[in-house]
């Protein structure tokens, strides 16, 4: 039987959940010791209890604690809800899940667990969950808007795009009062309804409530973009070329409503004149807009090619424009275009030499032609490294102290494949205005390209911030500046340090994690925003999250250092110089002193934490006394990654996400094939080796593993290696 | 280049142009904070004309402005604020920046009734000052003692958006002659799904020392395991 508590320490209860809810974690353990001491055996208040333990990192025995709770009052909702956030925090979700629903079970009135519960539906993507509860949520307080909305989101997500359009306009018929023109939650409502209907492919009647329901609507710009998509679909050209106009009206900047609008003219693709009209109509509109005077060079040829360009880059040598190669390069891929170009610039500098002195500054004129050229001769279609440094010296002669200059020629030494005058440069770049931090940047991206992380980190350390505990890394780490981490660590990679290697690519790996958590709150934050639209963008782009770049080429380090970690595991076990006891031995010593060394590492980085902690002012830390304690890293170093026996099951977490997320990349699957024929998994090599032969049969490791998977099945005669030997015997007398 | 609203999946590379930008930078969520709240107000330049180096490519952001409504403005005056506005060094002078900036105003207006921009710039930071008071036509309202984490003063600035309200006002005029004020207001805030996104990241505003200055963004996630119990002792 579950302890009843008296009136005075049911009080006590409530201020334990209100220090808990205000994070005075230590006055709430306290309150809740004083309840237990008379009623030990008091769930809810144990539970409690775990849960503020929870809060202070102390995480297993809180878990104990709860689970106990649970054992001693079954029946009490308060202890399968707090079970269901502690798995929920540890991101532990079906377990989560679970609890809550016994929770709800038992008190099925409760607004917090069922939305604690859809919230988790949602973030885990169990839609039919997630339409279950919002239903229910929209039965118990069916006047609030928001919970309409959310039914229609979880139906649309689930697919049903029929039943959520109804869901909004049920709503809608039972409105009383029209609500004002700047309600916007009702504006993106009506919005969010029509991109339900485009969706289910209705253009026509999309298009019909937009002029009706939506002209009023707040996000005005959506509203234009919208129409003149639906005008253009539904063939209705008139308009929707008046639709377009007005857009390029707003904002002449963006290359879809000129294709919208030449689309609706009906001009043809290879009628360079009316095409060119077009633009030339708004960039006499508009004389500041630049992509009305660029994008023609993209589709002109021959001589208006020249001319167009030679007026585009004449306007814009003359002002001193420094990304004006940048803007051009593109067109490099057509090597007319390529050569055009260069005449230009060219005839330009023989034109302009001698008017330096008269021009005054520097980066106008002579010197931007002379800084083009520099550019143009270190681009990889247009590549004369000698040619670049030339010019790019005589710029620099012309402007000794012009970073942008010294920036490229540091760019010409990379590719000369000279790092450490690459570095050297573009720190002497960096040294020229030490107030940008771009240029910051660049100096520390050098300087890893050159292996010279400690430098590197002195370089960023100019503008992270001075009072980030942990220093210039920690606030890097903090700010998830993810080019960074992966650049420091190819870098130690390279330096033959694995630890720290692992430990970046492991960071980035842990921040994407952050990444894909960081949409919880906004399940209920956008709902109470309105802005409907954005958050459901938001749910489709986090599904794929890790498709990203920033995570596949931290991946793709991981899994080939965790590969090259077993190969020399491999090599030493088998002794192949005849030591094989011995190495194997020493190997294992290597490997204690390495855990050793990875606990004294943590040992101390706990005591300077600790050092610094009792440093910090004592005002300011009156506030910050209770709050959830950042977790110390065990392993700053790496160590204990590095000390792994089975680096091919440790490359598995990063392996599984490249091969979900990113399956059309081929290095994925070449990389995949190598793990799994390591690990002996034939079958899933041969997925891999398959779909890598369907992205590109003429990958030069795509013939090799075939010859490798053959050779590792051929004597083997298990179920896997039969099946193997089948498929590579029809593809090979396919 | 293609200067274009701001899409959720644009956020980790203009998180990246952030940091590779400017000193003052914030977690993603911050990012997703404005992107969820304001999703009209933000900008990106992208990079169309590079090819795409895998199937999995994303648009370059060389360029980006975030910006937010006030969402407790001190003088009671719908306003929007610039959060952060840089563009890559290999794109600078184009004009993007102000390109952004210009539509990003459009929208304060349109779509919240904003009276006013306000912004905060380095003192010593010519390009943006030249770009904000030359160029846009913003006025230095004070400037801010040691508003920089490093020490540095800011300029304060604001821009009057009086002009576009007027010629949105005469644009819904001339299409009827209904009714066409702009009003003020809120949009309503719903009361149930009453959490806060959590500590969203470092706003040097934030972080900064005058009360006033303090994006108010809650911090926790209010589990709010007490509303249920209140509920469950009533019942005894
Ligand atoms: C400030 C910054 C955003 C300007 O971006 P941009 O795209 O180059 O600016 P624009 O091309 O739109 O230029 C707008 C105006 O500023 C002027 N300008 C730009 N850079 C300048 C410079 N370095 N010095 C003087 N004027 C400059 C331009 O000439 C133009 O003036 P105009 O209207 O008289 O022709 C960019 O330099 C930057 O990202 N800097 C680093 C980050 C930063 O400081 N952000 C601002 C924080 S508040």
């Amino acid at each position: 039987m579950p302890q009843t508590l008296s009136t005075r320490e049911a009080n006590l209860f409530r201020t334990v959940i209100r220090h808990y809810e205000d994070k005075q974690y230590k006055r709430g353990l306290k309150a809740a010791e004083q309840i237990l001491k008379k009623n030990p055996r008091h769930g809810d208040t144990m539970s409690m209890k775990a849960l503020i333990m929870n809060s202070q990192g102390k995480t297993e025995e809180a878990f104990a604690l709860a689970k106990e709770a649970l054992t001693v009052d079954m029946k009490s909702h308060i202890c399968w809800h707090v079970y269901g956030i502690l798995y929920r925090q540890h991101k532990n979700f079906d377990e989560a899940i679970k609890a809550y629903k016994f929770a709800l079970k038992l008190e099925p009135e409760s607004q917090q667990i069922q939305r604690d519960l859809a919230v988790l539906q949602v973030q885990i993507r169990d839609y039919q969950g997630y339409v279950q509860s919002r239903f229910a949520m929209l039965k118990a307080k069916p006047h609030l808007r928001q919970n309409w909305t959310a039914l229609a989101i979880a139906y649309q997500l689930e697919g049903s795009l029929e039943q959520a359009e109804n869901i909004l306009t049920t709503y809608e018929k039972s409105m009383t009062n029209v609500p004002l023109k700047t309600d916007q939650e009702h504006s993106e409502a009506l919005l969010y309804k029509n991109t339900i209907i485009a969706e289910r492919g209705d253009i026509k009647r999309a298009l019909e409530h937009l002029e009706s329901d939506c002209k009023n609507c707040l996000d005005r710009l959506a509203v234009m973009e919208m129409r003149a998509r639906y005008l253009g679909q539904l063939n209705r050209k008139e308009e929707a070329a008046k639709a377009w106009r007005a857009l390029l009206d707003r904002n002449p900047e963006h290359p879809e409503y000129y294709k919208g609008l030449i689309e609706a003219l009906e001009i043809d693709e290879k009628d360079e004149a009316a095409l060119k009209a077009i633009y030339d109509e708004y960039a006499a509109k508009y004389p500041r807009s630049d992509a009305a005077k660029r994008l023609p060079l993209n589709f002109l040829t021959g001589d208006s090619f020249k001319a167009a360009a030679k007026s585009y880059l004449t306007n814009m040598l003359d002002r001193g424009v420094p990304s004006v190669f940048a803007n051009l390069k593109h067109l490099y891929s057509e090597v007319a275009k390529k050569e055009a170009i260069l005449a230009l610039a060219e005839e330009y500098l023989k034109e302009h030499k001698g008017s330096e002195q008269a021009n005054g500054d520097s980066s106008k004129g002579v010197g931007a032609a002379l800084y083009f050229l520099a550019q143009h001769y270190n681009y990889h279609l247009s590549r004369d490294l000698a040619k670049a440094m030339e010019y790019v010296e005589q710029a620099i002669e012309l402007d000794p102290k012009n970073v942008d200059f010294h920036m490229t020629k540091a760019r010409i030494f990379k590719h000369q494949g000279d790092t450490a005058k690459a570095s050297e440069t573009m720190d002497r770049a960096r040294s020229l205005d030490t107030k940008d931090r771009y240029i910051n940047s660049k100096a520390a991206k050098y300087q890893l390209r050159n292996n010279e992380n400690e430098k590197a980190l002195e370089t960023m350390g100019l503008f992270t911030r001075a009072e980030t505990v942990g220093g210039p890394l920690a606030d890097l780490t903090d700010m998830q500046c993810m080019w960074f981490l992966t650049e420091d660590g190819e870098a130690w990679q390279r330096r033959g340090n694995t630890g720290l290697a692992l430990k970046r690519f492991t960071t980035i790996h842990n921040i994407f994690d952050i990444w894909q958590e960081d949409q919880f709150d906004f399940h209920s934050f956008s709902l109470r925003k309105g802005q409907i639209r954005a958050y459901v963008d938001m749910i489709r782009w986090e599904d794929s999250i890790r498709e990203h770049p920033f995570y596949f080429r931290a991946a793709l380090d991981a899994v080939k250092l965790y590969l090259d970690m077993f190969e020399k595991q491999q090599a030493s076990a088998n002794g192949t110089n005849g030591t094989g006891e011995a190495t194997n031995g020493e190997d294992a010593a290597e490997k204690k002193k390495a855990a050793k060394k990875a606990r004294k590492e943590a040992q101390k980085a706990e005591r300077e934490a600790a050092e610094k902690a009792a440093k910090q002012d004592p005002n300011k830390a009156t506030a910050k006394k209770d709050e959830e304690p950042k977790k110390k890293d065990d392993d700053p170093n790496g160590l204990k990654l590095a000390a792994t026996t089975d680096p091919l099951g440790d490359a598995m977490k990063f392996l599984t996400n490249i091969l979900q997320f990113s399956p059309k990349n081929i290095e994925g699957q070449v990389a995949g094939f190598d793990v799994y024929i390591r690990r002996k998994k034939y079958l899933l090599a041969l997925r891999c080796l398959n779909a890598a032969q369907a992205l590109n049969p003429e990958h030069p490791r795509v013939k090799e593993q075939f010859a490798e998977l053959q050779k590792a099945v051929e004597s083997l005669d298990d179920a896997q290696s039969a099946k193997v030997k089948e498929v590579l015997k029809a593809k090979f007398s396919s | 280049m293609d200067i274009r609203v701001l899409r959720p999946s644009d956020i980790p590379l203009i998180q990246h142009a952030n940091i590779e930008n400017l000193p003052e930078n914030y977690f993603l969520k911050y990012y997703l904070y404005h992107a969820l709240s304001w999703p009209q107000l933000s900008y990106v330049a992208v990079d169309v004309s590079r090819p795409a180096k895998s199937a999995y490519d994303y648009p370059k952001i060389v360029g980006y402005v975030l910006a937010k409504m006030e969402e407790e403005p001190t003088d009671g005056v719908q306003h929007g604020h610039i959060t952060s506005l840089s563009v890559m060094r290999t794109h600078r002078r184009l004009g993007i920046a102000e390109k952004l900036m210009r539509q990003s105003q459009q929208a304060m207006v349109e779509t919240f009734g904003a009276h006013y921009v306000s912004l905060h710039v380095r003192v010593s930071n010519a390009a943006a000052i030249h770009l904000y008071r030359d160029t846009l036509g913003f006025k230095t309202e004070k400037t801010e003692a040691k508003y920089y984490a490093d020490g540095e003063d800011a300029y304060c600035m604001k821009l009057d958006l009086a002009p576009i309200r007027e010629a949105l006002l005469a644009e819904q005029l001339d299409e009827k002659d209904a009714k066409p004020k702009i009003e003020e207001g809120k949009g309503s805030e719903g009361v149930d799904e009453g959490e806060a996104v959590g500590d969203v990241g470092r706003d040097p505003e934030a972080d900064s020392k005058k009360e006033d200055k303090t994006v108010k963004v809650k911090v926790g996630r209010g589990l709010g395991v007490g509303e249920l119990v209140e509920r469950d002792e009533s019942k005894h």
